[in-house]
């Protein structure tokens, strides 16, 4: 671009204040990316009369604007941006919430265990699978030793096309997660855990968004969605 | 509420990043009506500027992890993004032309007849250096950078001609950046 030094402050100016027309705006918002003299002349001018945002009254937004914002967020994706699925499962976030989701479990758990019928003598397990984010629980697992579980939505989940939801699970001292396949959102489904060692305490669940067909990989490589941990029932 | 200065925007806005959606309710409890009093302010209709809260929260998810704080900070990047949802959601409304800079063909007027706006809020040293320039040219930026105003409907509110409501701002704000730095 061949702009002065005052035409570009000139031009960064007035599009901070807000006094460019629509096209000029997204004029200088599509050079921004390519253009650092710009940008900076930007920022500097963003820094320099941010403190005039100050002169706007607070004004409460209604109650039910935060509901309506986050039903509009996309999937979360935070998984590959923090260095792959296996780092995120071992790191300190995972612990982290999963203390604070143990509450939200053990409410639901005394709820559930009510409904739970599993045969006799066998080991019971339950798991809430909790997104990871709000800690939302979204899906139930149940078992009954019968080399079965059962998968109970909790609400009604969309995903976006061309994708499916993969069911995983992983032991402690397993190297690798196992797929225990794909499930259909938002409804009750059994799903066998055929050649899989017995449950155990602690045993991980969660599922993650992958392309339609499953994982490319065989190792989860979208984002979690939902994820917990087997819980022994006593009855 | 958690005190504005204690609130720390920057690990908010790296934990939306990370995909922590927690952290950008957090953002919104904190700065929700303070963002959403800039974005009436500009836009002027409650339930627009509602949306526009609404948008600019998903600008700010998506946008979060290119948020560099080399480049400024992380409290005034957000507004920053409220700001320019709600202006670009006024202008698409207006369809205004533009009638272009023909800045040197005019002149001054009414520069000493105009009634600049006041306030209350403590605006640090840019307060210093509006207070040094001329009413009109401190109204007519008020007013465009508060107010969403266009050059037309500031040459309405000062009751001045277009050309000297542009040639004022081109002043004032060389004027500003010669003073703030």
């Amino acid at each position: 671009m061949n702009e002065s030094h005052d035409e570009l402050q000139w031009l960064a100016g007035q599009y901070v204040l807000g006094t460019l027309a629509l096209a000029q705006r997204q004029a200088v918002e599509r050079r921004l990316p390519q253009e650092p003299a710009l940008r900076a002349a930007v920022d500097a001018w963003e820094a320099r009369l941010h403190p005039l945002t100050a002169l706007a009254p607070p004004e409460q937004p209604s109650p039910g604007l935060w509901q309506r914002i986050e039903r509009s967020l996309p999937m979360p994706a935070p998984v590959r941006r923090q260095g792959g699925w296996r780092q995120w499962w071992e790191s300190v976030n995972f612990w982290r919430w999963s203390t604070a989701g143990a509450l939200t479990c053990s409410v639901l758990l005394a709820l559930l265990v009510l409904r739970a019928e599993p045969p006799a003598g066998a080991p019971s397990y339950m798991v809430v699978l909790v997104a990871p984010q709000d800690k939302a629980p979204g899906w139930v697992v149940q078992t009954g030793g019968s080399g079965r579980l059962n998968l109970i939505p909790l609400g009604v989940a969309t995903i976006p096309q061309e994708k499916a939801l993969q069911f995983w699970t992983k032991g402690a001292n397993w190297s690798a997660p196992v797929s225990l396949g794909l499930v259909q959102p938002g409804r009750t489904q059994q799903v066998a855990l055929e050649k899989l060692p017995p449950l155990q305490a602690d045993q991980l669940f969660e599922i993650t968004l992958e392309p339609g067909t499953g994982s490319p990989t065989g190792r989860p490589t979208g984002p979690i969605l939902y994820i917990g941990r087997a819980v022994k029932v006593t009855s | 509420m958690t005190d504005a200065l204690a609130f720390d925007h920057e690990a908010a806005l790296l934990a939306c990043a990370a995909g922590e959606r927690g952290a950008l309710q957090r953002l919104y409890q904190q700065e929700g009506r303070y963002l959403l009093g800039v974005a009436l302010r500009i836009v002027r209709d409650r339930a627009l500027a509602e949306d526009v809260l609404h948008d600019a929260f998903l600008n700010i998810w998506t946008r979060a992890a290119s948020f560099d704080p080399s480049r400024g900070a992380a409290r005034g990047w957000i507004f920053t993004v409220v700001r320019h949802t709600a202006l670009n959601r006024l202008r698409a409304l207006q369809h205004e032309v533009n009638a272009g800079d023909d800045l040197e063909e005019l002149a001054d007027h009414h520069e000493s007849a105009v009634q600049a706006p006041e306030w209350q809020a403590d605006l640090g040293r840019l307060e210093d250096c509006l207070g040094q320039l001329s009413d009109a040219k401190r109204a007519s930026i008020v007013y465009a950078y508060v107010d969403g105003c266009t050059h037309s409907e500031i040459a309405e509110r000062l009751k001045a001609p277009l050309g000297s409501v542009k040639a004022w701002i081109k002043r004032g704000l060389a004027a500003l950046r010669e003073c703030i730095g």
